[in-house]
């Protein structure tokens, strides 16, 4: 009962669907086809689940803690209006980026398929879509030029260069990185943690808020990141059953080593060297995915999740304290994220 | 650091080499306002060739007349030489920059700012020329030392513009290669051939999110913007070049709008980046973007001439790739307008090989050749016309960096190759 009346996603439902609709005003081009291209994740009910935006704006009432009293009452508004108005723009920004990389992600893996609507490559060529993926970052360029914050403008082009070496690294990865967890974490945080912590961080210092504000936002969003690819990982092999061998095992089709593997390979080290051959080879899918379901690998990746989860939670509960109820609500909402994303099935 | 294709997005081979035509002395008759049907009756005689060499255009900027000139002033005065040491500096940042975590990342990158292969350099050679030519109102140094270490900054920062204009360059160029599956680019196998395509798409992206934290180190909010809008304009030019249809091939409208996206918005938005930064008026900052603007235009034009061209005064001795790629430029849009039967032949397309024979005909008969000349002309004019509308200055630096610019001007439209 209490869950069905705490849905984080409704406490922004509306700011969303303002957010969408700004969106896809602002990837209007001149040239037809181009236009066609760069709205094509952003034509209503292909948005995807808007779990970033939605973690932003939340973020954003939950940092809302000292508005400047407003001198009259209409001034106080339009300021608050304005500074609103810029958080929105983050999380649009954010959105962006993030389908940008998508775009470029999709042509590099050959993808036929997002969003359950096939790729935009699939659609209208390679071509069109790298070019649209330019399109959209140069576009928000632009809107991050217009917050005139240059610490803001630094952390996503921070992002922009976080996701284009994630990708790089798992395209480009060793024999010997690909048996290393380490390097896993590291990719992980380019190409999916580094988005959403820095936007949240972001969304912080636009607030307005303290470095240690900004510093726990940002620690939020990193480890919710974290915590979200992790069950990622184990989905692919387990897909909505608990049991293995029923997810799509994409990953691994790709040549891609998880955390749930690359924890087997430590509880059971004659794996590392059929890993370390790859996966050219079908037959060293069977023998691992033989080996992970001896293991606790799933299990342990889990936990690994949880951990994050956990942390994330913390950051939340460490902010400044406050009495204003939206800001209590809109805690308890990220607060909420963080167990949603470690406990959904798909 | 100039990769020859830069100023010549629509044609797949690179053609036209700036560094030759610097090194060489140009063999061309050039044009004066006065002589067109002279010049035109010369090219058509294709006889020997006259040799008139260029002369500096005068200070004060009367007239681009040209006369004969001594080599010896010539040699003195290469554009190029004023700033070669600090090209070097700026090519040796860039290569640092591209330097990655992830090695294979970092070779795809660097692949086209190894040393000897960087191209021609004319667009951070414009910048830093610009860069010096603006240099009016320097900070008086409180103490000499406080002083000289912003104008150090400064002068750091504007180099900073140098090579984020380069890499956006590259990239598109990455990403065109991709998109376009160019095999030769610059003398070497494109990236895409000899490392993939994937990896040409990310190295371009690479460079891109470089260019993205090297602007926004800068902390100017304004030159994000310009320079972020110069990539949406380079996709949509190329964009607008890939879809363009039957109606639009025919329009020169779209032809110069088309150009001003692909090749003069990244040279005329940095110039104006480069205003902004060394702390110019507003006036200041659009004739530099108005400097920019039409010299990458006359580039061009100049490049749509020598595509049918090539290094001789008559047609057909170009590679003839715009038209092969059914590109259609000034050349035939002027042809077209003088001859109103060859607007179906165009409005078909070139997809019938007979086609380009029947344009190329027409075009030989025409004087289109000569009138896209004009227009670079008159684009090359209107950007020395805004070096010499600048704030005076005393400074002989300043005042060498603009008779460059200014003589760049006339290089880019008498050149042969």
């Amino acid at each position: 009962m209490k869950q069905e009346q705490f849905d984080p996603f409704s406490l922004v439902a509306e700011e969303l669907s303002l957010v969408a609709n700004r969106l896809r005003a602002m990837v209007v081009a001149e040239v037809p086809k181009l236009a066609s291209a760069a709205e094509y994740f952003f034509k209503v009910g292909v948005e995807g689940k808007r779990f970033r935006p939605t973690v932003l704006l939340l973020m954003a009432t939950a940092l809302n803690v000292h508005l400047p009293e407003p001198a009259a009452a209409s001034v106080g508004d339009t300021l608050t209006t304005d500074l609103r108005t810029r958080l929105q723009s983050i999380a649009e920004i954010t959105e962006m980026i993030h389908v940008a990389s998508l775009l470029h992600d999709d042509v590099l893996d050959d993808a036929d398929k997002r969003r359950g609507i096939g790729s935009l490559n699939a659609v209208m060529g390679n071509k069109l879509a790298v070019l649209a993926g330019d399109f959209l970052l140069s576009r928000a360029c632009v809107s991050l030029a217009a917050l005139k914050n240059t610490e803001v403008v630094s952390l996503l082009a921070t992002v922009v260069e976080h996701l284009v070496t994630g990708e790089t690294m798992q395209m480009t990865t060793s024999s010997e990185q690909r048996c290393s967890m380490e390097y896993y974490m590291q990719k992980t945080y380019y190409k999916t943690a580094s988005l959403i912590s820095n936007s949240c961080k972001a969304i912080a210092l636009l607030a307005g808020q303290t470095a240690e504000v900004a510093m726990l936002a940002f620690e939020y969003g990193k480890n919710l990141g974290l915590a979200f690819q992790l069950i990622d990982d184990v989905l692919d092999f387990t897909g909505t059953s608990a049991s293995l061998g029923k997810g799509s095992l994409s990953d691994i089709r790709h040549g891609i080593v998880t955390a749930p593997i690359l924890f087997a390979m430590e509880e059971f080290p004659q794996l590392h060297s059929v890993v370390y051959q790859g996966f050219d080879n079908p037959e060293n899918i069977d023998i691992v995915l033989e080996y992970l379901g001896k293991s606790h690998g799933i299990q342990m990746t889990r936990e690994l999740a949880m951990k994050h989860a956990n942390l994330a939670a913390a950051a939340i509960d460490s902010l400044p304290e406050s009495n204003d109820e939206n800001v209590i609500k809109s805690r308890r909402a990220l607060v909420d994220l963080t167990q949603r994303v470690i406990t959904r099935n798909k």
